[in-house]
């Protein structure tokens, strides 16, 4: 783009009412163009005044604790999400490793993908096991997961990107459908990505969506659970993590089959 | 703001302190909900945490700079949630009332309104809406020419000017 189209842009750009596509485009040029990144700054500081002639609503009271406390997590205080992540990679970890399960040789091949992981697992295997279990409280009445209907896939990274991810799903008759995806190694540092949408498709093109990711750790994992009420997950094996601007970061295909 | 980028719970609070309140309110304007309100402004001031690195004093001010990623965020969910290609933004005429009072200092907005109300009043009535047809209502210059009748290149035009009486009743308005 010229400076010329950019700048017919800025206005509608500093409004906040340009498409996704012509917005990264803008903000490309952005990126280098010295002279439109200041007008595109004076339009955003002129925009930005309509915000603050709006009458003030009160703040909903405790709110500013939650964020200072959501900051403090995503700063890697004890709880983090890296914590919580590694609780739901041990969940795949134990769910690969219990025999009674009898995914055994189905999972093997799968669960040597997941050594690294599965090792430090072994570590706390009874704690993953009772958090498994809490899970599957909540999402299985009776504690009991058919083999049969639990499947697992891996998210490789496109192209030029970089990053990986598990995939976990249960596709039954008797319960409720869930997905959980754990993702690792995105770059934390690329805010403009978030939030990342994760996306089931069916082999005729429908998609549904199955969570969204508003953050990442320092390591720039995540995990998402999702449960379907109403939607059967059979048929939706190809699994996407799409970022904001719309690009596929991570895909991979659950064997629904095994 | 080097408080902030060192993640120190005191900036954050002070930051929070100082724009929570016009952050808060735009989300309610654009997402109709307290609750969505409030997701968006802890994502707000997460983001700008997590940004504060790219945050450059002498390109713009921390109010424009926290008050533009509130506006993108909200833009981004809207259309996120409806799966469109532009935000379906809806014109809240009376914004509702949460129960509880802030905890910010009530001062420090009202500033901050006046001199927004002062530099919006050196436009015309037209200019006026048709700013807030695009940044509250969603409304690309395309979808205003077609809806008014009149040539897209007057729109943009219009906009672009309005936005820049806007930006220079602001700067008047910081010159001692």
């Amino acid at each position: 783009m010229s400076c010329l189209e950019v700048r017919e842009l800025l206005p509608e750009l500093a409004l906040g009412v340009l498409s996704p596509g012509e917005r990264t485009e803008v903000e490309r040029h952005l990126r280098w163009c010295a002279g439109c990144r200041k007008e595109a700054a004076e339009l955003g500081q002129a925009a930005a005044t309509l915000a603050f002639t709006l009458e003030p609503a009160p703040v909903p009271h405790g709110l500013g604790e939650r964020i200072v406390e959501r900051i403090e997590r995503a700063a890697g205080a004890p709880g983090t999400p890296r914590r919580a992540r590694m609780a739901a990679a041990s969940i795949v970890a134990a769910m690969v490793g219990i025999a009674g399960l009898g995914w055994g040789s189905v999972m093997a091949g799968r669960a040597e993908r997941f050594e690294a992981r599965a090792a430090q697992a072994e570590m706390e295997r009874a704690a993953a096991l009772e958090r498994f279990q809490k899970v599957l409280l909540g999402v299985v009445p009776d504690q009991e997961l058919p083999a049969r209907e639990t499947h697992l896939g891996q998210l490789t990274p496109t192209a030029d990107g970089r990053g990986g991810g598990a995939v976990l799903q249960l596709v039954s008759d008797r319960m409720l459908d869930f997905t959980v995806v754990i993702v690792n190694g995105l770059d934390p540092e690329d805010t403009d990505a978030l939030p990342y949408r994760v996306e089931l498709e069916n082999a005729a093109g429908s998609v549904i969506r199955a969570g969204q990711i508003r953050e990442l750790d320092a390591d720039g994992g995540a995990e998402v659970f999702r449960q379907f009420r109403n939607k059967d997950l059979r048929g939706f094996t190809t699994v996407r993590i799409v970022d904001a601007t719309g690009r596929i970061v991570l895909s991979g295909v659950v064997d629904q089959t095994s | 703001m080097e408080g902030l980028l060192a993640g120190n719970e005191d900036a954050v609070r002070t930051l929070y302190a100082r724009y929570a309140r016009p952050v808060f309110t735009l989300g309610l304007r654009l997402l109709g909900s307290v609750e969505a309100a409030e997701e968006l402004t802890q994502d707000v001031f997460l983001a700008a945490w997590r940004k504060a690195a790219r945050f450059d004093p002498a390109r713009g001010r921390l109010s424009t700079w926290l008050m533009t990623i509130a506006h993108n965020l909200a833009v981004d969910r809207l259309r996120h949630e409806t799966g469109a290609t532009r935000p379906h933004l809806v014109l809240v005429d009376e914004v509702p009332e949460v129960a509880t009072a802030g905890e910010e200092d009530p001062l420090a907005p009202v500033a901050e309104r006046d001199a927004a109300i002062r530099a919006l009043g050196t436009l015309s009535q037209a200019d006026k809406r048709l700013l807030a047809r695009a940044y509250f209502g969603g409304l690309t210059a395309r979808e205003i020419a077609e809806a008014d009748g009149i040539p897209l290149g007057t729109v943009k035009t219009r906009l672009r000017t309005a936005l820049i009486k806007v930006r220079r009743a602001n700067r008047d308005k910081e010159r001692p």
